[in-house]
């Protein structure tokens, strides 16, 4: 990743960090905000529902009260009062009055706690009220909840007791309204709905909910599954608990229910039931919705501007830079006169400067180590060729010496002297031919002809060639060994040259170890490439050797040109590949040649790096 | 002595005072009597078994047709299209002199031959054949009760016309009829006993009670029925009101046989469980004589023997042998007021002895409240009894007491019957309506009633 990306990346990454940051902080606050208005709503749902229960409480009550000051009730209780036989007449008076006032329940009860009369089980006239005893205390009092056992269920009513104004056998009059569809209907609680579940252990759960909203069967018992666990907990708890119920999987169908729990007069007594006030989140939902996609699109929308404005930043921040990189990169590859256009006055302003100075200066350094190596090959190319020529030189000045001082001294021997001296000027003079034959064929090192060649056939041969020289009589046996990778494949390369340089690599090595020892021929496959080692038991090199020993004109040797390794390194590179030695003085030497797998034909500046030497003489 | 014109002029006048009054109480021919009756009938045929029995149907049937024999308010047979009738061979075989000069209302004369046509359609196990002016009927066994049996209305005397038009021999034929609706009866005018004093009757079908009694204070009703229940609350003054003897059995009715003994235990455990005095006195209002028996006392004498009284102890007694009790479905009918608030009721008796009894309005259920109309003759309604829960007629070869309770009591033996009460017929009618003295046994006599004329001189609105 490049200077200019992770600088956007960084740019991005700090803008969508802080927009997500006040993301959420806004959706905490919006949301803590919702809670806190849904709390509110609710209380003041369950104080209208209590005021609207307590207003439901007060009209039954008023209703009964009307009921025992009717004239039928007055009349019935002065009958009573006098016989209780007379009691027959009257048994269907409650069920004709509980339709004249719109009460679910009304029952006429004696003094004895004998029913006279029942509008919601008129059967059960003459049959005494189980909880006559419980309820004639509350007789005036303001209305309760009650569970009212009927033929064949038991429902939950609203009831009050009132008693009729004659002292001696009162006649209780005991009613309500059931607390079902009809009543919740009439509590006026806007955007809210009420359900009542029916506390009775020996009802199905679906048929114990009443809801005024459902009609089909299917619903009302997906209803029940849905808010069981939430009966159930206020079951157990006994006390107010609050659930969101999700109706579907789209929250804007979630509603908030408040379970109430309802109890009879008694606190002890078991549930009646639960009141289940329901309040639709989809406002809520709806509005949070909006917020977050406002957020959503203020965020995105600052997230892209903030990606622009931060690429245009950094590519104005990085564009420096990467003229400095671009810059750097073309004097890596030679072009020493490559330089920074210098903008401003600032601290990249001052480095381009700076490299531009520098580039300069190694330029102009350059130039004067070339210069330097210049004069310096060509000193040392004087001081071979005098080395070289020297040699041959001092028996030809000996020769014709010898010839002038025969002549001079000893004309009887001069033709001996003539013969002797003439075969030594010859061989003196070849002995010069063959040191500039050498120097000739150095300068004219011929273009690889690549095709494929099998590098083991090759090193079998070369072992081949010389190992009669190996065992030669007269000098300590050198063992050759053959480590070959079986699995290499052929790859481009000029036998001839390499058959050569190697052959140079095994005369090395020969020289090496005049005390005979070991040579080791071994290929490899190491990645995309195949390497060759030459590896002698040899007397080694020293660093300095080891730094040096490609450099032409170099030799450790009495009798070396110096060219030899330098050719070999010459057929190496134009091949792509690279030669490094490593070698420890007393232990031997190793060449390692890496050849390419397919190499490309040499470029003037692959030639120039292929040359470079890796010493990795330890 | 002479007589001066003033006193001459008083005697007149008094004279025709006196002939105005007696006018007054003479029958008067002409004017529509207006009937309502709960019961909404949909076929007049008589010999069709498939249609419930009821007293609208018992009242109105004999007014169109007639059977060979009728019986009295105190069971008596009496001759109607048959002026006598002897057995021939034992009891098995008996001759009905036929009554001469009786037309059906298309005119036809009525021959034996028709009426044993007529006969044979009701009763294809008989063989009976015309004889001069009479008809042999000969059973194919003893039937010693063949007169009581051909006074039942499914042997009426009926002659259907090719379009399948019903023609009978009564004091009135149809007019118009409107199945389960309406029926109009238009007297007929040569009928063998006279023409009747009123030219129409109008019944309306499926008329409630509290409609019915709406309908006869507004005027638009002259005879109507009153539930028993209800009865004591019409108003005397201005209606008149007529109780039948108990002719009306209520009673629980289960539809299956008993299974087991332990089944005949727990219906015996209902019927000792059941509050019959409460009933009576609360829900009937009185009306109703509770009942163990079968047959009320007045026609059979002997129902006193026949314990009413509420016995919880031997109730829950017989409910606790009985390791487990199935619960009970009893069923009313939903347009029976009474019968909705009894089965509660009775559910509610039943709980305190441990069974289980839930009402309801569907046609399937283990027990049914019932009302069964009874017959005045003792035997005939037993047999109707029998049939109507299922049960074979018990053989009752003699008229003694002892045959017929020993009858009574091997039919409550089947337990599938628990009699409740005895329920009278009432009817109240305007009293313009005249001569109208229902009998003993409910039934109306319309044949003989007429209605008097309003002050302004018609007869009806």
């Amino acid at each position: 990743m490049n200077f200019r990306r992770k600088l956007l990346a960084v740019f991005t990454l700090t803008v969508v960090l802080s927009v997500a940051g006040v993301a959420l902080l806004v959706s905490a606050m919006t949301r803590r905000a919702f809670a806190r208005n849904e709390d509110e709503r609710s209380a003041a749902l369950r104080a209208q529902f209590q005021r609207e229960f307590d207003a439901q409480g007060k009209e039954i009550a008023r209703r009964l009260e009307a009921v025992a000051t009717s004239d039928p009730v007055a009349h019935m209780a002065a009958l009573l009062n006098h016989s209780s036989s007379e009691s027959a007449g009257y048994f269907d008076l409650a069920k004709s009055l509980a339709e004249n006032y719109e009460l679910d329940f009304l029952e006429f009860v004696d003094a004895n706690g004998t029913i006279v009369s029942s509008a919601q089980w008129p059967a059960k006239f003459g049959y005494p009220e189980t909880a006559f005893a419980n309820l004639t205390p509350f007789a005036g009092q303001p209305s309760f909840l009650k569970q009212e056992e009927l033929q064949d269920t038991s429902v939950l009513g609203l009831f009050a007791v009132r008693a009729t104004r004659i002292p001696d056998h009162p006649l209780y009059v005991i009613g309500g309204r059931r607390l079902d569809k009809n009543f919740l209907a009439t509590l006026n609680l806007p955007d809210t709905r009420v359900l009542l579940y029916q506390n009775q252990p020996d009802n199905r759960s679906a048929e114990s909910l009443i809801d005024p909203s459902s009609i089909d069967p299917s619903k009302a018992a997906h209803t029940t599954d849905k808010l069981i666990p939430l009966i159930n907990a206020t079951r157990e708890a006994r006390a107010e608990m609050t659930a969101i119920i999700h109706w579907s999987s789209d929250a804007a169908d979630d509603e908030m229910f408040h379970a109430i729990p309802l109890r009879g007069k008694v606190n002890s007594q078991p549930l009646l039931g639960i009141l289940l006030i329901g309040n639709s989140r989809r406002s809520y939902v709806e509005l949070e919705r909006r917020i977050r996609a406002s957020a959503l699109l203020v965020g995105g929308g600052g997230i892209v501007l903030a990606i622009l404005l931060s690429s245009w930043a950094a590519a104005r921040v990085t564009r420096p830079v990467e003229r400095l990189a671009q810059a750097a990169q073309e004097v890596a590859a030679g072009n020493w006169s490559a330089r920074v256009a210098v903008e401003g006055n600032d601290e990249l302003s001052q480095l381009a400067d700076s490299f531009n100075r520098m580039t300069a200066e190694l330029l102009n350094q350059k130039e004067r180590l070339l210069q330097a190596e210049r004069v310096a090959a060509w000193r040392e190319l004087a001081r071979r060729l005098a080395h070289e020529l020297k040699n041959p030189l001092f028996p030809l000045q000996l020769t014709v010496e010898n010839l002038l001082r025969a002549r001079q001294n000893s004309p009887e021997q001069f033709d001996e002297v003539f013969r002797e001296s003439s075969a030594t000027l010859l061989a003196e003079i070849s002995n010069l031919k063959a040191i500039i034959g050498r120097f000739s064929e150095f300068s004219k090192m011929p273009q690889p002809q690549l095709q494929p060649t099998d590098m083991n056939e090759l090193l079998r041969g070369i072992a081949q060639l010389f190992r009669a020289q190996l065992q030669a009589p007269g000098r300590k046996p050198i063992e050759s060994i053959l480590d070959l990778d079986e699995n290499l494949r052929q790859v481009p390369a000029d036998p001839d040259l390499l058959h050569r340089a190697l052959s140079n690599l095994v005369l090395n090595a020969m020289d090496a170890m005049p005390e005979g020892g070991t040579l080791t021929l071994r290929t490899r496959k190491k990645e995309d490439s195949i390497v060759i080692e030459i590896a002698d038991t040899g007397s080694g090199l020293t660093p300095e050797e080891c730094e040096r020993i490609f450099t032409p004109y170099y030799t450790s040797k009495q009798h070396g040109t110096g060219l030899g390794l330098a050719i070999v390194q010459s057929v190496v590179s134009d091949h792509n590949g690279t030669i490094t030695v490593h070698s420890e003085p007393g232990k031997g030497t190793r060449f390692v040649i890496g050849l390419p797998g397919n190499p490309e034909p040499s470029r003037p500046a692959d030639a120039q790096q292929a040359r470079v030497i890796d010493s990795g003489a330890k | 002595m002479k007589l001066c014109g003033f006193q001459w002029l008083v005697a007149s006048s008094v004279l025709l005072v006196a002939l105005v009054a007696s006018a007054d109480t003479r029958p008067q021919y002409g004017g529509t009597l207006q009937v309502s009756v709960r019961e909404a009938l949909t076929s007049l045929d008589p010999t069709d078994t498939t249609q419930p029995d009821s007293f609208a149907r018992r009242n109105l049937i004999p007014l169109i047709f007639e059977t060979l024999v009728t019986t009295d308010d105190s069971g008596h047979i009496r001759p109607l299209l048959a002026t006598s009738w002897r057995p021939l061979n034992g009891n098995q075989r008996w001759q009905f002199r036929m009554r001469s000069g009786v037309k059906f209302s298309d005119g036809a004369t009525l021959t034996p031959g028709i009426a044993a046509a007529s006969l044979r359609l009701a009763n294809s196990s008989w063989k009976i054949v015309s004889d001069g002016d009479s008809i042999i009927i000969e059973c194919d066994v003893l039937c010693s009760h063949l007169p009581e049996e051909l006074a039942l209305l499914c042997n009426a005397i009926v002659k259907k016309a090719d379009d399948g038009k019903l023609n009978g021999t009564g004091p009135f034929h149809i007019a118009d009829w409107q199945s389960g609706k309406k029926l109009v009866l238009s007297a007929e005018e040569n009928y063998w006993a006279g023409r009747p004093f009123l030219d129409a009757i109008e019944i309306e079908f499926g008329k409630g009670y509290r409609e019915q009694l709406v309908s006869l204070e507004m005027g638009k009703s002259d005879l109507i029925e009153i539930s028993a229940e209800q009865s004591h609350r019409i108003s005397t003054a201005s209606h008149r009101s007529s109780t039948s003897e108990p002719l009306e059995l209520l009673a629980l009715a289960f539809t299956r046989d008993a299974q087991s003994p332990e089944e005949k235990s727990l219906r015996e455990a209902l019927a000792l469980s059941i509050e019959r005095a409460s009933i009576g006195n609360v829900i009937l209002q009185g009306a109703g004589k509770p009942a163990a028996s079968i047959l009320p006392d007045w026609i059979s004498g002997y129902a006193f023997a026949f314990s009413t009284e509420t016995d919880l102890t031997r109730a829950r007694h017989l409910r606790d042998e009985v390791r487990t009790a199935s619960p009970w479905t009893i069923a009313y009918d939903p347009a029976d007021p009474l019968a909705g608030l009894l089965a509660e009721r009775i559910a509610l008796n039943a709980r305190d002895a441990g069974l289980q009894l839930q009402p309801t309005k569907s046609a399937v259920a283990d027990l049914r409240v019932v009302r069964i109309p009874l017959l005045s003759d003792p035997v005939m309604a037993l047999a109707k009894v029998a049939a109507s829960v299922g049960l074979p007629p018990s053989q009752i070869d003699s008229n003694s007491a002892e045959a017929l309770y020993s009858a009574e009591r091997e039919l409550l033996a089947t337990q599938k019957l628990i009699p409740l009460f005895h329920l009278p017929v009432v009817y109240a009618a305007t009293p313009a309506l005249q001569d109208w003295s229902p009998r003993l046994d409910g039934m109306w006599n319309l044949a003989d009633t007429w209605l008097a004329r309003n002050p302004s001189g018609s007869i009806n609105p």
